[in-house]
């Protein structure tokens, strides 16, 4: 089977250390899957490696038919491969709508001579780019908010914004890296309707790394479980759920013996 | 608690004590000393006795402080807590003025040492007589000093007009941009104001004889790199402090296109312009090439020594017969209008507003635009800007040489009028004049940049007796505004959407965005 | 997916800075390589004890920057920033030694005949360097307590340019009190600047100044015990944990600021024997006498690898023989050596942004 993302045998080590050993990884399109694993366990270096930060060892990534190994950052970008952080990386003195604005950079292509002649092409791209902002902050929730400097929000409405400055490149297939940390539950569930309807509404695969044992069991079709760097398990949340090599991993050998339905936190 | 009194007494004296003889030794109190004395008509020592009574009621009132989670103290201990603060800066001070005078007195030459203790600064401290005297005089005058301002600062405290002071700045500020402000939301409103501006503008030249014109045609022409400058540093984060380069650049190119000497080239004012601003933005982009992929902190020292090295090479012999070397270039070509000449300082004058002009419309409009968010964004944080699809080298090369552009402008026109080019005008203090026009204004902001330009560029000019003291006080001014207002004297505001969307209402309706995530993929 | 369809494609990622990076490295070998030949096989302009004195003083001057260098880079691993205000500490130090010198050059001992300076010549050199260390650990401790300080925390430019002010400010204070003449240093009796050893090479005499040897000798014993403060006590082992990590260091009970404090005191007192050094061996000071050792040993900090004690030992003589022996080299005027020091650090922060010794900095943590 074939996926919008098809990783096969990616490996980066830093130094002495495995970070990622010969991951094998589909992803399907339109599909939500979430990558979990204990801390340390390569999950954020998966996402580095898919979007060009880091070079890999060896191993190949396509997305959509088109190989990722040596492409720079921006490149990955614009072939549609989207971003968040796992702690807030949002641009803090810039407005809500600046940083929606700047997600749509690739998209966008008023050069440095016509922004500063002011001619027509670029103002109309630039009126239609900020109609387009101002409704992909209404639809993360966050109407009215776009002139407030993004260091001014709460946290929750600051990973919203991240995830609508993800969505703001136009793309197929959106990282999303513990989208839910350090939300109360309230915000928790409103994140993970919004993750849902991303799918739903707007056709967008999802790749997420995730903690919240509840919010990879309600949301994903498929989970892969990585520890120090390597695949232990990978199926429906439920296979996972009941995998002894997955209860070992995250509590130890001896736990897991004593334990019958573990990992629903 | 009288130990925690005395502890601040201490503190407030000691600060006072380090103040008065640090502008003692660098002679700065007789200076400002001068300067009160032309303008009260006063005798110099009685100014002199103000200046420094002034400071005294500042340290008072300082060490009359409370903090926020402190009770307020009782009378004495008020009292106590200045006259510890007097007693010790006057101790202090007395005793160093006691030692100066008293090696003064036996005939030792001070100045070989410390050069601002001349005979005659000495005499306007000593008040004619004899050191103890002095010194007792000068240990006392704190002293009263510290009480009264203590007093003052506690009976004051609580007086109906004593508001935050930044709340007043702002009530004023708001009633006099509020209306402007109100009416650029017209069309109309604008049309008018830049009619009015613009007429101002062009008869504030006609008005000012040959001083003012040079005086605030210099202030213009650092209004133009600090604005070059804030596109590199206050926009896209690149703390440059070898700018002077490109200064270097468009000035030399005018100099070796169009002086008799060493080339006797002699092209036209007008022919050289271009090239030699096209030219700085082209050195821009290749001096960027190889360092804009360090850091921050590591660019600054590379571009510091770009500037050096601009500097030695200019000057070397062994580059003479290209450059002419230490001598420098004279007779620079001054352009021409229809055949007449154009280069008297009030034609410059008119060349530098038009050119400060051009240049505040081109950044504007860059700063709000996709070009200008990319530098904001990295400046922000550039490892997420690259995520975010931005080329950062590519964006940062351009931010470079459109700021190169700026100050190859600059130089042509600083180089022309004064129809005079050598490697002395080019060293690292106008680097970090433009720096401190830049930060002191505001990092980001084009009204904080011409702020800037005319506080650190114009002021100095109006107070030519502390010009000794000008670059000492940038010094100075880079630290306290890092510490106590890093955002300028008028921070750039972010974009309002007000205008914006006034503006997309006028258009057509932007497109109709529902299915925003797939674009044309679908 | 079946294997087949997936050969083993890779691209290479060939950037413009990497062209750039080739192009100026092939250019600058072969500008080298044809300068040496020109100088060493055709013209022969120099014979072996001029390459000598050459040599010599690039170890002394080099042994100079070393301990100025020391505080870049203790500061550089302790709080991230460049110290830019450091090249005054060690011109502060420089004048403080002045003032002492000449004050015991004008004390009389006894009956008078005698200044203090010629009947204690040993003492007067340890009291200038005590005056001159004092001055520049106490300036250098405030320097951090007014100007970085306040401003831990702050985005990197903050500090950044306050320091550039902070320097502005020294060096200009400086000049006013001073005034803006050049100063010169007292000549020792005991170490009088213009005698030494001679050798003899191929007929033609060296001279080895003792106030040169004197210098390296003390350059080394002072990095040396630093090596050993840091590496072995109680202090060392806070700063290499501050260094880590500040926030884990103080929740060891480790006081931060004192560590920060201390750190600025151990590169004062370097800087200020250096500036000490700087004037009995050169001779002449000035207010803005720091401005280029300065910034060299900040090139040299970086030629080491910043933030690393033996990289910058390393960096600093490196740096001292490449600019003593480059303009002679090359064949290229004198006046420039000062570019070709600033070339390398180009060079070296285009190649190897890491230095020599300096550990390869991985990648920003995303």
């Amino acid at each position: 089977m074939s996926g919008l993302l098809n990783i096969r045998q990616l490996t980066k080590h830093f130094g002495g250390l495995l970070a990622v050993d010969r991951l094998d990884l589909v992803i399907p399109e339109k599909s939500i899957v979430s990558v979990i694993g204990p801390n340390g366990a390569g999950k954020t270096t998966l996402f580095n490696c898919i979007t060009g930060f880091y070079d890999i060892d060896s191993g190949e990534m396509e997305f959509a038919g088109e190989l990722l190994n040596g492409l720079t950052p921006d490149a990955v970008v614009r072939l549609g491969i989207a971003r968040t952080y796992q702690n807030i990386r949002s641009f803090p003195n810039m407005s809500a709508v600046e940083n929606v604005l700047v997600g749509m950079h690739s998209h966008l292509h008023t050069g440095a001579l016509s922004a500063a002649l002011h001619l027509p092409g670029a103002v109309r791209e630039e009126s239609e780019a900020l109609g387009k902002a101002l409704s992909l902050l209404e639809y993360v929730g966050l109407k009215g908010k776009a002139d407030t400097l993004a260091r001014n929000m709460p946290y929750g409405e600051q990973r919203r914004l991240e995830i609508a400055r993800a969505l703001a490149s136009q793309p197929r297939l959106i990282l999303l890296d513990e989208p839910t940390a350090g939300m109360n539950p309230r915000e928790t569930s409103e994140t993970t309707s919004l993750v849902k309807r991303l799918r739903d509404d707007l056709g967008i695969t999802v790749l997420l790394i995730e903690h919240d044992m509840r919010v990879v069991m309600g949301i994903s079709e498929r989970v892969t479980v990585l520890d120090y760097g390597v695949k232990i398990s990978e199926g429906t949340p439920q296979e996972v759920q009941h995998d002894r090599r997955v209860v070992e991993a995250y509590l130890g050998r001896g736990a897991a013996a004593g334990l019958e339905s573990p990992a629903t936190a | 608690m009288i130990a925690s009194d005395v502890r601040q007494g201490l503190r407030s004296g000691m600060l006072l004590a380090i103040v008065v003889v640090f502008l003692f030794l660098i002679g700065a109190t007789t200076t400002i000393a001068d300067i009160f004395a032309n303008a009260l008509k006063q005798d110099r020592g009685v100014s002199l006795q103000a200046v420094l009574g002034l400071l005294a009621l500042w340290a008072g009132s300082q060490a009359a402080k409370v903090s926020l989670d402190e009770k307020r103290p009782s009378w004495p201990r008020t009292l106590l807590r200045a006259g510890v603060a007097g007693l010790s800066s006057g101790l202090v001070i007395g005793l160093t003025l006691l030692l100066t005078l008293r090696l003064h007195e036996q005939g030792i030459n001070l100045r070989t040492y410390l050069y601002q203790l001349s005979p005659a600064s000495l005499d306007l401290w000593s008040l004619g007589r004899s050191p103890i005297a002095a010194a007792l005089f000068h240990v006392l005058l704190p002293l009263v000093g510290c009480l009264v301002g203590a007093v003052l600062a506690r009976g004051f405290r609580d007086a109906p007009w004593r508001g935050p002071a930044s709340r007043r700045m702002s009530a004023v500020r708001e009633a006099i941009t509020r209306p402007l402000a109100n009416a650029a939301r017209t069309r109309w409103g604008r049309i008018l104001l830049y009619a009015a501006l613009g007429t101002l503008l062009l008869l504030l030249p006609l008005r000012l004889n040959n001083y003012w014109n040079f005086t605030l045609g210099t202030v213009g022409i650092y209004v133009l790199m600090g604005l070059g400058l804030n596109v590199v540093v206050g926009l896209a984060g690149l703390l440059d402090l070898g700018y002077v380069v490109f200064f270097a650049v468009g000035s030399y190119t005018i100099g070796l296109l169009t002086a008799p000497t060493p080339h006797n080239l002699m092209w036209d004012f007008w022919i050289v312009l271009p090239i030699a601003v096209l030219l700085a933005a082209i050195i821009g982009v290749l001096l960027g090439v190889p360092v804009l992929r360090l850091r921050g902190d590591y660019l600054a020292i590379v571009t510091l020594g770009f500037g050096e090295i601009i500097r030695v090479l200019l000057k070397a012999e062994a580059l003479a017969s290209f450059s002419n070397g230490p001598r420098g270039i004279p007779s620079i070509a001054q352009p021409t209008l229809v055949g007449l000449p154009f280069g008297s300082d009030r034609d410059f004058m008119y060349m530098i507003i038009l050119s400060v002009m051009l240049v505040i419309f081109l950044t504007n409009r860059l700063q709000n635009s996709r070009v200008g968010r990319a530098w904001i964004a990295i400046r922000e944080d550039e490892t997420v800007a690259r995520a975010m699809g931005i080329n950062t080298l590519t964006s940062k090369l351009l931010a470079f040489g459109i700021g190169a552009a700026f100050a190859g402008l600059g130089g042509v026109l600083f180089a022309s009028r004064s129809q005079f080019t050598g490697p002395d005008d080019f060293n690292l203090m106008v680097s970090i004049n433009v720096l401190a026009v830049v930060i002191v204004g505001g990092m980001g902001s084009i009204p904080g940049v011409i702020a800037g330009a005319f506080v650190l560029k114009g002021l100095p000019e109006v107070l030519r007796e502390l010009d000794a003291y000008r670059i000492l006080s940038f010094g100075a001014l880079l630290v306290a505004m890092m510490v106590l207002r890093p955002e300028g004297l008028i921070p750039s505001t972010r974009r309002r959407l007000e205008m914006q969307e006034a503006r997309a209402a006028e258009s057509p309706p932007a497109t109709p965005v529902a299915p925003v995530g797939r674009g044309g993929a679908a | 997916m079946p294997e087949s369809a997936l050969p083993a494609r890779t691209r290479k990622r060939i950037t413009p800075y990497q062209i750039a990076q080739v192009v100026i490295g092939l250019g600058f070998l072969a500008f080298v390589a044809w300068r040496l030949y020109e100088v060493l096989v055709v013209e022969r302009t120099y014979g072996p004890d001029t390459w000598l004195k050459f040599a010599i003083s690039g170890l002394i001057i080099g042994s100079v920057y070393a301990l100025i260098t020391i505080g870049y880079t203790l500061v550089y691993a302790i709080l991230r920033m460049i110290n830019f205000a450091h090249s005054e500490v060690f011109m502060v130090g420089a004048f403080a030694g002045f003032f002492v010198f000449e004050a015991l050059k004008s004390l009389p001992v006894g009956t008078g005949e005698h200044a203090f300076i010629e009947v204690y010549p040993i003492p007067s050199i340890i009291l200038g360097f005590v005056a001159g260390i004092a001055t520049s650990m106490v300036t250098g401790v405030a320097l951090e307590r007014i100007a970085y300080r306040p401003l831990r925390g702050a985005p990197r430019l903050v500090p950044l340019i306050s320091a550039v002010g902070a320097s502005i400010f020294l060096q200009n204070a400086a000049q006013l009190m001073f005034g803006p003449q050049r100063r010169t240093f007292v000549n020792l009796p005991a170490l009088d600047r213009n005698l030494g050893w001679t050798l003899t090479v191929g007929e033609k005499p060296v001279l080895i100044t003792y106030t040169g040897v004197f210098t390296f000798i003390l350059a080394i014993v002072l990095l040396i015990s630093l090596y050993l403060i840091v590496q072995r006590t109680r202090l060392g082992r806070a700063m290499r944990a501050v260094s880590e990590n500040k926030q884990t260091a103080a929740l060891m009970g480790i006081d931060v600021d004192g560590v920060i404090s201390r750190t600025f005191a151990i590169s004062g007192v370097l800087a200020g024997a250096a500036g000490v050094m700087w004037g009995i061996h050169y001779g002449q000071i000035h207010a803005y006498v720091g401005f280029i050792p300065g910034i060299k040993a900040f090139t040299a900090a970086v030629l080491g690898g910043i933030g690393n004690i033996p990289g910058a030992m390393l960096g600093s003589m490196t740096l001292g023989l490449i600019e003593s022996l480059g303009p002679g080299g090359l064949g290229m005027d004198f006046q420039l050596k000062d570019v070709i020091a600033f070339s390398i650090l180009v060079l070296v922060l285009i190649f190897r942004p890491s230095g020599i010794l300096g550990e390869v900095l991985s990648e920003e943590k995303l």
